[in-house]
């Protein structure tokens, strides 16, 4: 146990300070997503909107910096490390790949909810936003359910990098689709049908939806039960499927000699 | 009785496979290694030499578990690559040569640490081992400079503290002297002449043939993915012929005249030209130097022949003849 926390405590550090600390991060978790919220205010603005829902205004904003950092991170994390030749040398080791990224994308998604925090008290001090009515357990188990399942898709797509360094510009491409199918920044019944057909997939779709009733205060138990458990099952299979893909592509990686590709 | 190898490989082979083209594709089958076998006892200092794209790397990888062998089978201190992995990573140690493999934003005694959490070493033992093992690669007073900071020569010293940082019974280093200066070349030369007085196996590739040389105790020459020599270096030099490599010097526009005296010699000796801006050289290995020398001797001290030198074959002779009779016999 000792050991386990020692090296989920180095592999953060070593995060943190390698990748999560620079310039380029800090502007995918507060600068983008401030951006979102400004646009996403004049949007509602323009539209005739005086008040718009700041859930998914501003919010929302700070859940798109939650998963933009997320996605960038976590993929770019074996990108560098395939880069800088310290990906075989991880491999290399004892320790299980999966263990690395499992602690990497940990550290991507605690990092990224600062993105959250500052939406949030963005809300509050600029924009005068009110709890009334709000949740808070519900609130509490919803976010940390948006978490796991946030963090069941970054070692997913972190796999699916290690698997082949072609999969980058897929996984790049996916950044907005997934932001548009779970309705970051707005209610997902505006979107047309097949398209909430296809959202049905993404875990934090439906955490993400669990945490705006929460915060409304206006679900019922049963509803939100049901919302926590989709989420939590759908990212349990993102999970295993991740532990599936890991142990494919121990194998494949090792055979096609793409550890030190750049 | 314990075994005493350190490696075992039974026709160990690599085939990769690269797809080309957008809208016909072809497959592309590469054969890096091919039906390598060989041993290396506990305690040894092997040398893996061979020109580039030969399969030294590609042979190594797999010997450290980071490629899988296509066909045939590898034991590493008596355990399976395949079936044993996670075991052969935990007594097995592995540097590749060039900067990369490191965090350059990090400091010495930071990437240290960090690898010694991925094997899964005490904390005690992490702080003890990793001073001594700066101080091996002459790097404890640069310890917590940043990395990125640091010259190739001290990246790669420190490379080989990474690859010793859990004591591994078994090292693979790679290459571990190119691109460093004489200087630093030499250290590290030093440093795996005291890893074997301590006992160490090491498995070394390189292009150096004195580094091979002065630091191996047996040498395999790979050529095309295949051994095609295997001795000790002294072997190797005595076992090729007794023979002799005298060097000529003559002027760009004298090497035809050159190569004319030199006729009578032809099929005695090999002869190798090499014209040069200034001078040409010539490189004439025989079984029968008194032969060349009647012939040359007249022309001494004249234009035609401006140095000339004599010596016993040196490693590098040896591994030129073998891969220069491999490419002649295809």
């Amino acid at each position: 146990m000792g050991n386990f926390l020692r090296l989920a405590l180095r592999q953060m550090d070593v995060q943190l300070r390698m990748r999560v600390l620079s310039l380029w991060s800090l502007g995918l978790f507060f600068t983008q997503p401030a951006i979102f919220s400004a646009v996403g205010m004049l949007l509602a603005h323009a539209a005739g909107n005086a008040n718009p829902d700041l859930i998914y205004t501003v919010i929302g904003g700070g859940i798109m910096g939650m998963w933009s950092g997320l996605v960038f991170t976590s993929t770019f994390d074996i990108r560098a490390d395939r880069r800088e030749g310290t990906l075989e040398l991880i491999v290399g080791s004892p320790t299980p790949l999966r263990r690395v990224v499992g602690f990497r994308s940990l550290l991507n998604i605690l990092a990224g909810s600062t993105s959250m925090l500052a939406a949030v008290t963005a809300a509050v001090l600029i924009f005068d936003y009110s709890f009334a009515g709000i949740n808070v357990p519900a609130v509490i188990l919803s976010f940390a359910l948006l978490l796991f399942g946030l963090w069941c898709m970054g070692i997913f797509l972190a796999n699916l990098l290690a698997w082949s360094r072609l999969s980058g510009t897929f996984v790049d491409l996916l950044e907005m689709p997934i932001a548009l199918l779970c309705g970051f920044m707005y209610p997902i019944s505006v979107l047309p049908s097949w398209m909430q057909y296809i959202s049905v997939v993404f875990p934090i779709r439906w955490s993400l939806q669990a945490m705006r009733e929460a915060m409304r205060g206006t679900a019922a138990n049963a509803e939100l039960l049901s919302l926590w458990g989709i989420s939590l099952g759908i990212s349990l299979v993102f999970y295993l499927f991740s532990h599936w893909l890991d142990v494919k592509v121990h194998d494949h990686i090792r055979v096609t000699g793409e550890l030190h590709s750049i | 009785m314990p075994d005493q190898k350190a490696i075992s490989t039974n026709q160990m082979q690599k085939t990769f496979k690269t797809r080309q083209g957008f809208w016909r594709r072809t497959t592309r089958v590469t054969e890096a290694v091919r039906d390598v076998t060989f041993e290396v006892n506990k305690g040894e200092l092997f040398g893996l030499l061979g020109p580039n794209g030969a399969g030294k790397t590609t042979s190594v990888k797999m010997l450290s578990t980071l490629l899988l062998p296509t066909s045939g089978t590898i034991t590493i201190l008596g355990l399976d690559i395949l079936r044993d992995t996670t075991e052969v990573r935990k007594r097995i140690g592995f540097t590749f040569g060039g900067a990369r493999g490191l965090y350059g934003r990090l400091t010495a005694v930071e990437n240290l640490r960090y690898f010694a959490e991925l094997y899964a070493m005490e904390p005690a033992l992490t702080r003890k081992r990793i001073p001594e093992l700066l101080e091996l690669v002459n790097l404890l007073d640069r310890g917590n400079d940043k990395v990125e900071t640091y010259s190739s020569g001290m990246q790669q010293r420190l490379h080989l503290a990474r690859a010793l940082l859990h004591d591994p019974e078994l090292i693979f280093l790679d290459e571990p002297t190119v691109g460093i200066d004489p200087v630093g070349a030499r250290e590290l030369r030093a440093t795996i002449k005291e890893l074997k007085a301590r006992g160490k196996t090491i498995l070394l590739t390189t292009h150096y043939m004195a580094e091979a040389d002065e630091l191996c105790d047996r040498i395999a020459i790979i050529n095309k993915g295949r051994i095609i020599a295997m001795d000790t270096p002294a072997g190797m030099k005595s076992g090729m012929t007794s023979e002799s490599v005298i060097n000529l010097r003559t002027s760009n526009e004298n090497l035809t005249a050159l190569k004319a005296i030199l006729s009578p010699i032809d099929g005695k000796a090999t002869i190798l030209c090499k014209e040069n801006t200034v001078q040409s050289e010539v490189s004439i290995r025989t079984a029968h130097p008194s032969r060349v020398i009647e012939v040359i001797s007249p022309w001494l001290n004249t234009d035609l022949i401006q140095t000339m030198e004599m010596r016993s074959q040196t490693l590098e002779d040896v591994y030129v003849a073998i891969i220069q009779n491999e490419e002649a016999n295809g």
